[in-house]
């Protein structure tokens, strides 16, 4: 079981150090299949690890492996460990299997680029890095996983990096990830003085409110800057840069979820500032609500997607900010499965349309590519949860713990969810409605080409196909309102703190059912059938395509003046005062030096005179000193 | 073994100026010497027994005894690595001059040397005076190793150079005096501590010069600019570290009321550095530029960890100083080899180096991000225990040190996505090779130890101090 953890640990790195070292001595499908493999036996170690803690009673399920200690500063120490419990296996499990399926699919996606060794090293290093957060046996590892994330991360997202816009989007994705980690850090610090560990246990400990606002706060800034949520998500959608099967990968199956495991990793001092834990399901519900009004007008097709995930992870951020835990991590692994299949449907799409991205120009698709348009029809039927598509199963269970929660604020945050399964009948199927019904756009007919039957479109099929049966099935393994396995298997780690009655299930059951149902309604009837003029709301659109100014705010508040104080420190500060006072200092220096020459007149008596003053100034000084 | 440590590289360098040897004879010899520099360095890594910790390999001789001034030297925990960072970045300087060819090889390379065991003469010195002696002897080479074989503007740099550390080490000489006849002894692990604010402020000027610190930096952007690249690398890389030992070894140590008395003006000095030369790297227009004041804000960092005064913050401070010593020596070396391919070093002329180049990609990334210290870097591992020690001082310092992180991964991308992503720029050309085997001969081997140390920050964090328990030895002035 241990072994398995730390096989499931390493195997990508080596693989990804492989490639590195290998350089062309590595093929490029050789490479692929090298990380596809890797990430394969990733998944078979953490299966190993799950079946090791099956075998143990449910109370003895936590294990830490340390090799050694990493970093230790005085009687504070940590150590290079793994935790093997419910909840890092459960993301083991989802993170290696839904990452080995992307990086299968990727060696379909990225043949024949020039830089596919690149491509499949960073691939794997990512693969590792989503690892180590989700096992790191302690926070300050967890936090080394989380920031190798963003690296990697910021690698790929910059992975075409001769486009301006990739590099750009890639480094602000960075910077605020950053901002997420300096957050984090300073709970830490907090943490250290205050406990002087950063094992998880001591979040258990007894903190004044004070302490334990600050280090929630601390930690829920890195979950809403790693998450995308309101306010530092604007970096996700620029994100959308990058190749697909990254955006597949880390933007909606792993990394954008962390936040919400940091949450339910971390629920014990959430607990203990629930204000925080208030904020936290606020964001979430915030989020879920301007992500979906965003996504109606955007014309990305991947731009489109991704706002939806904000949204989703809105949800969860939802259910772990109200304490429902399991449903939190549940929503997360079955958003896993059909936002992934979302995107990889989606990067065919974008395949067969030699790069085209602009949903105006697509269109008929269904005609085309009957496959893609049904595997595409499970992925949206699943994402606005539909019975028996893998979200129904998930989704309706937050908000039921939303009602349970109970309170006006627990009711407006129901009310925003329900709210929010509208949008998502409505974008998810206005994007289905415009890309695949009707007849081909002209730019379909002229550039469609559909898949061979070689090896490449093989890898691109069959991980399609089995997200395509996950979305389907994957929701069953739970059901609320009668069996609840997950919630079993994690309630030993995250034990959740509001348990909703069977009427207020049914009732959100039945609400986002019908609200669902009905934003596929409005769709089809907008877009679907081409019938109903839409009014125009000009000042609503301009907001909603600005995205709600949030990257303008930001320029504004932060990037702005911090490069105009660069520049003012540059010419006012640095130049004048300091570069030149060197020179100045200088000039000085060498008319001392002629003034000195001129004190050398041959005189004896003003040598003697000098000789004589000099000791009396220093005798004065040591009668001082002494 | 102290002994040879110092003299091994004083003994080649003599042998370099006097012979009569061709270039690539005296390159190779220097090299040789280096590389033995770094194996005696190995035995002495290998030896050092960290369990008991304190002064060992001391060696003691009378020098002038009615001063208590005497030759007398050993190492700490502490100074094994420091000594470590010196002997390999001088090896990885001494590879790369003599790879590039320097013009009058046998002057440069004896220089070279001498400069190696300069330093770590600085590192192991346990007498006052010898320090000092060692300090200038550092100097020296320097004056004339950026004076004569910098760019076009060498001379006023050198002249800033000259004046500034000069002005400290008269201080800093002054200092010395006085405290050594107060105390009747010169002799560091004799000598009692001091409650005199003025000693204290002549260590402390001194080192803030070298160091430097904000505003005492003058010398800096020029300095790092118009050097040949391994000198700066030597520079930011390993000369500023003898600032930082100093302030840890002295000032701190000896010290303890008026570093008590004076933290808060220190430490603003030092947190203003950081977050100073964050914001003019992320604005400098050129690839020196950047790595010069990246420095001065690390080095604001360092001295924070110092100033702290405990365990965390001086366990990180060492870590950090080992750190940046060969993150900052990899970079400035890197510049280097980036102007060599396209004679300039201005970010707005280079850009798509990755396209083709996979190794200089590699290198300069992997280089990069640990500068930036993204964390699981040994980089991360060094700031994160500063921060935490210096969070202890006061929640404030630390939030300078988190705004500065954000700031470092502004503008280490920002060098990065300039030399290696976009448009090719019109100083590339397609003849612009890749790394060439020497040149990563030079840098992989200094990324391997920041690789290393990343797998293991421990190694330097639990071996540094006596128990590991670093404010207790500071307190007892490690006896």
């Amino acid at each position: 079981m241990v072994w398995g953890a730390w096989i499931c640990l390493l195997s990508p790195l080596a693989a990804s150090c492989l490639i590195t070292l290998g350089g062309t001595r590595v093929s490029r499908r050789t490479a692929g299949w090298l990380a596809t493999s890797a990430c394969f036996v990733a998944f078979a170690g953490a299966v190993a690890s799950f079946v090791g803690l099956l075998t143990h009673s449910a109370s003895d399920r936590q294990f830490i492996s340390t090799a050694w200690t990493w970093i230790s500063g005085g009687s504070y120490q940590s150590g290079l460990s793994v935790l093997i419990d419910p909840l890092s296996t459960f993301m083991m499990l989802v993170v290696a299997g839904v990452g080995a399926l992307i990086v299968w699919y990727s060696i379909g996606y990225m043949d024949g680029d020039d830089e596919e060794r690149r491509y499949f090293a960073y691939m794997a290093l990512f693969v590792f890095s989503m690892l180590l957060l989700v096992q790191a046996g302690n926070l300050i590892l967890l936090l080394a996983g989380w920031g190798m994330v963003g690296l990697s991360s910021y690698l790929l997202i910059g992975f075409w990096h001769q486009r301006p816009s990739a590099i750009a989007a890639a480094k602000k994705a960075f910077v605020m990830n950053a901002i997420g980690d300096a957050t984090m850090a300073l709970a830490f610090f907090l943490l250290i003085q205050q406990g002087n560990s950063l094992e998880f246990g001591v979040l258990g400990g007894e903190f004044s409110s004070t302490v334990a606002n600050l280090v929630a706060l601390g930690l829920l800034g890195g979950a809403v800057a790693k998450s995308a949520q309101i306010p530092l998500h604007t970096w996700l959608p620029d994100a959308m840069e990058g190749p697909t099967p990254v955006s597949a990968l880390i933007h909606a199956a792993t990394m954008v979820t962390a936040g919400v495991y940091l949450i339910v990793r971390t629920h014990a001092i959430f607990e203990q500032a629930p204000k925080v834990a208030d904020l936290a399901a606020g964001l979430g519900a915030a989020t879920l609500l301007v992500a979906g009004l965003i996504a109606l007008v955007q014309v990305d097709i991947k731009r489109v997607i991704a706002y939806s995930t904000m949204s989703q992870i809105g949800y969860m951020f939802l259910g772990a900010g109200v304490g429902s835990y399991p449903n939190a991590m549940f929503h997360l692994m079955t958003h896993a499965f059909f936002k992934a299949l979302l995107f990889m449907t989606a990067g065919i799409v974008i395949h067969a349309l030699v790069d085209e991205q602009d949903i105006r120009k697509m269109g008929g698709l269904r005609q085309l590519a009957p496959k893609t348009y049904w595997a595409f029809l499970v992925g949206s039927l699943a994402l606005v949860g539909i019975f028996p598509f893998a979200g129904f199963f998930s989704k309706d269970s937050i908000l039921a713990a939303a009602m349970a929660k109970g309170g006006v604020y627990g009711y407006v945050l129901w009310g925003i969810g329900l709210a929010g399964t509208f949008l998502t009948g409505l974008y998810t199927f206005r994007l289905l409605f415009i890309v695949f019904w009707g007849e081909p756009s002209a730019f379909v007919r002229e550039h469609f080409h559909p898949l061979g039957r070689d090896v490449v479109a093989f890898s691109l099929a069959i991980p399609v196909g089995v997200l395509g049966v996950l979305s389907v099935i994957g929701g069953w393994i739970q059901f609320s309102p009668w069996w609840h396995p997950v919630e079993t298997w994690l309630r030993t780690v995250a034990e959740p703190i509001v348990s909703p009655s069977s009427s207020q299930e049914w009732t959100s059951i039945a609400l986002s059912l019908l609200l669902g149902l009905t934003g596929i309604g409005v769709a089809w009837a907008v877009y679907g059938a081409h019938r109903v003029a839409v009014p125009r709301v000009v000042w609503a659109q301009r907001t909603l395509e600005h995205k709600f100014y949030f990257d303008e705010a930001y320029d504004a508040l932060f990037y702005a003046p911090s490069v105009a104080l660069a520049k003012f420190l540059r010419r006012g500060v640095e130049q004048p005062l300091i570069a030149d006072s060197g020179r100045d200092l200088g000039d000085d220096t060498r008319d001392l030096g002629g003034l000195v020459a001129r004190a050398q007149t041959g005189l004896v008596r003003t040598y003697a005179l000098a000789i004589a003053s000099s000791v009396a100034v220093l005798a004065i000084v040591f009668v001082i000193v002494k | 073994m102290t002994t040879l440590l110092i003299c091994l590289p004083l003994a080649a360098a003599l042998i370099v100026w006097v012979l009569p040897l061709n270039p690539v004879s005296a390159g190779s010899l220097s090299l040789l010497a280096a590389l033995a520099e770094v194996g005696v360095w190995i035995q002495l890594l290998v030896r050092y027994d960290f369990a008991q910790g304190g002064l060992q390999f001391s060696e003691q001789h009378t020098w002038i005894n009615d001063l208590g001034v005497s030759y007398h030297v050993g190492v700490y925990g502490f100074s094994v690595w420091l000594i470590g960072l010196t002997v390999i970045v001088m090896a990885a300087a001494i590879a790369y001059a003599f790879w590039a060819g320097r013009e009058r090889a046998r002057a440069y390379m004896g220089l070279m040397l001498f400069l190696t065991g300069a330093i770590v003469g600085v590192f192991v010195a346990q007498d006052l005076l010898l320090f000092y002696a060692f300090f200038e002897a550092m100097l020296i080479p320097l004056y004339i190793l950026v004076g004569v074989w910098g760019g076009p503007g060498r001379l006023g740099a050198t002249l800033k150079f000259v004046l500034y550390t000069m002005a400290g080490s008269l201080l800093m000489l002054a200092a010395i005096i006085v405290y050594g006849l107060s105390e009747g002894t010169f002799d560091l692990v004799a000598i009692g501590p001091s409650s005199s604010q003025w000693i204290f402020l002549g260590f402390v000027a001194a080192f803030a010069i070298k160091a430097p610190l904000f505003p005492l930096h003058g010398w800096l952007p020029d300095a790092y600019r118009e050097s040949s690249p391994e000198v700066a690398a030597v520079l930011s890389g390993v000369v500023s570290k003898a600032a930082a030992y100093g302030f840890l070894r002295i000032a701190v140590t000896k010290f303890p009321q008026p570093t008590h008395d004076f933290r808060a003006p220190i430490l603003a000095l030092a947190a203003t550095g950081l977050i100073y030369g964050s914001l003019l790297a992320f604005r400098a227009p050129d690839l020196r530029g950047v790595v010069a004041y990246s420095s001065l804000a690390q080095m604001g960092l360092i001295t924070m960890g110092v100033f702290a005064v405990n365990d965390l913050g001086l366990d990180g401070s060492v870590l950090q100083m080992v750190n940046h010593g060969l993150v900052s020596a990899t970079l400035f070396l890197l510049a280097g080899m980036v102007e060599r391919r396209t004679l300039t070093g201005e970010l707005g002329r280079l850009g798509g180096m990755a396209r083709g180049r996979p190794a200089l990609a590699t290198v300069l990334l992997t280089a990069g991000v640990i500068a930036l210290a993204v964390p699981l870097s040994s980089a991360f591992a060094g700031e994160f225990l500063i921060l935490a020690g210096i969070f202890q001082r006061g929640w404030g310092w630390a939030v300078a040190g988190a705004v500065a992180i954000v700031l470092a991964a502004m503008y280490v991308l920002r060098l990065v996505s300039a030399v290696l992503h976009r448009d090719v720029g019109p100083a590339v050309s397609d003849s612009a090779l890749d790394l060439r085997p020497a040149e990563l001969g030079v840098t992989v081997p200094l990324l391997a130890c920041l690789l290393a140390l990343s797998v293991w920050p421990a190694a330097i964090t639990q071996h540094s101090f006596h128990d590991d328990h670093a404010a207790d030895d500071v307190l007892t002035q490690f006896k």
